[in-house]
């Protein structure tokens, strides 16, 4: 076996202290560079609950009015965190009501769960957070995570197994005080001035 | 040879059929690994630790620790509580009506301002059960002392000072203070005093015990102060830095005479009924209408908000 190896294979084991004390100078100068990699997040950490907590300074009376946030959240619902994320992607960026109207009327398991998660956040926002309306809110950020799941077996032919996750899945949502913001439509024309000036923009370097 | 393998294969066909289908009828019942498969099975590589622990879990340690004859000592869960401070404001002062709106140079006002302490018996004998414990107890001072407590106290709320905090206010008066306060900047300033505090009731309750005595006195309060609560984010709820208010108030200070190393802290605040409405919020608020019937509409304008009675209240 050793004796098979070819002229490569040996220059390439020579080479690995190289290649491993070069990594390993990369990693030893990154700390530099990323220094707060993952230092202390854990499984049980409720981050998103926390962010509910800050505290800002009085704003002086000139300063525009900053809008009231709340961060709302429910842990292991019993769905899927992949059929959860359709419905979360459907609902950012509207607000609260037409989110509560569509949610309402949508088939899904995961829709009723998200309904009661928002008007919870709502009744949050205005007993709590000092919201004036509570129509006056739009979701901002909505997600889903994975939550920890349980792991079964199941049984396949021939004495085979498979470990089957019985899924569980965390929804975040973000409401804001404010009229949700609209999108700005580009139109076909502004497109091609784009294109136009990217044209325009070119230099050609190293020439006469 | 043919005949015992197809009965053997015809076996292994019958139990894994018999298994598969338990899995799919009921996929929460953990069964183990089925042991008499007559044929040579699959060595399982990975059982996840859920199907072993269950059938161990429900057995009586209680019972085994007894037959091996370990005696627990009996656990005795106590805690004991000491309680500083009494529950609410006993007697409660009346403050009379229209007290700080007549100027004191009408009759009325001229009698209101005569009107002493030496008048209620009840007072007096309070004032002197306290100067049995603490002899250098007078009105005067007191009342001066109550109204440094009462700066203090605010000053410490407005900097959110736990412990000093609960050095200067009774463990009741706590929670009605920072209740709601904690994700809001309160910015309070006491500009000056008005007239010179005067103390105009005190009480001798006793709690539990007959000699456990608690001191309990008013004091009158007139005063200009600025209150300005911001909430979460920075913007301002309630009242204005800027404008101060003149204010009327009727502190009540409390101390645990018989313990040695009491203090006076501030107990509660009285609301008489005829006071002043106090400013509303900078917010709209919600009331919830009345409850209609499937065909009835909502008549806006019949409609009257309903107001609270005006009653004292002790805060």
């Amino acid at each position: 076996m050793a004796a098979a190896m070819t002229g490569r294979g040996v220059a390439f084991i020579r080479n690995i202290p190289g290649l491993l004390h070069s990594r390993l100078q990369v990693l030893g100068g990154g700390p530099q560079q990323l220094s707060c990699l993952h230092t202390s997040t854990s499984l049980e950490s409720k981050n998103w609950e926390k962010k509910n907590l800050k505290v800002y300074p009085p704003q002086l009376p000139d300063d525009p009015r900053r809008p009231a946030v709340v961060h709302h959240s429910r842990r292991q619902i019993k769905y899927s965190k992949d059929k959860m994320w359709y419905l979360a992607k459907m609902i950012q960026g509207m607000s609260i009501d037409e989110a509560v109207a569509q949610l309402e009327f949508n088939d899904k398991k995961g829709a009723k769960i998200m309904k009661e998660v928002l008007l919870e956040a709502q009744e949050m926002a205005v007993k709590n957070h000092n919201v004036e309306y509570k129509s006056n809110l739009y979701v901002a950020e909505s997600y889903s995570g994975k939550g920890k799941y349980l792991k079964r077996i199941r049984y396949h032919g021939r004495g085979m197994f498979g470990i089957m996750d019985k899924v569980y899945c965390n929804y975040f949502v973000k409401l804001v005080e404010g009229s949700p913001p609209k999108a700005e439509e580009e139109t076909s024309f502004d497109k091609a001035k784009e294109y136009v000036q990217n044209l325009k923009n070119r230099t050609i370097i190293h020439s006469l | 040879m043919a005949m015992p393998m197809r009965r053997t294969l015809v076996a292994l066909h019958r139990a894994t059929c018999s298994s598969l289908k338990n899995a799919e009828a009921s996929l929460d019942v953990r069964h183990p690994a089925p042991l008499f498969l007559p044929v040579r099975t699959k060595k399982r590589h990975f059982i996840p630790p859920a199907v072993g622990l269950k059938m161990k879990a429900g057995e009586d340690s209680e019972a085994k620790a007894r037959a091996a004859g370990i005696v627990f000592r009996q656990q005795y869960i106590e805690r004991s509580i000491n309680i500083a401070c009494t529950a609410g404001v006993f007697d409660p002062y009346i403050p009379p009506e229209g007290d700080a709106r007549l100027s004191s140079l009408s009759k009325e006002g001229l009698k209101q301002r005569t009107e002493q302490i030496r008048q209620s018996a009840a007072s007096q004998l309070a004032i002197r059960k306290i100067k049995e414990y603490d002899s250098l107890f007078t009105t005067k001072d007191f009342a001066e002392q109550a109204q440094e407590i009462f700066i203090e106290a605010h000053n410490a709320l407005a900097q959110f000072n736990k412990e000093k905090l609960h050095s200067l206010v009774t463990e009741r008066c706590y929670p009605e203070m920072t209740r709601g306060n904690r994700y809001k900047t309160i910015r309070w300033r006491f500009v000056e005093s008005l007239e010179p505090p005067r103390v105009v009731h005190a009480r001798c309750p006793d709690m539990v015990s007959k000699n456990n005595l608690y001191g309990q006195v008013t004091v009158r309060m007139h005063s200009r102060q600025t209150l300005a609560i911001y909430d979460r984010f920075g913007r301002l709820m309630l009242g204005s830095e800027e404008q101060p208010k003149d204010v009327l108030e009727y502190l009540i200070i409390e101390r645990h005479l018989v313990n040695p190393y009491g203090r006076w802290r501030l107990h509660g605040k009285t609301v008489p009924s005829w006071a002043p409405a106090k400013d509303p919020i900078i917010k709209t608020v919600l009331i919830p209408g009345p409850k209609l019937k499937p065909g009835q509409e909502f008549e806006a304008l019949n409609y009257h908000v309903p107001k609270p009675e005006a009653v004292q209240w002790n805060k």
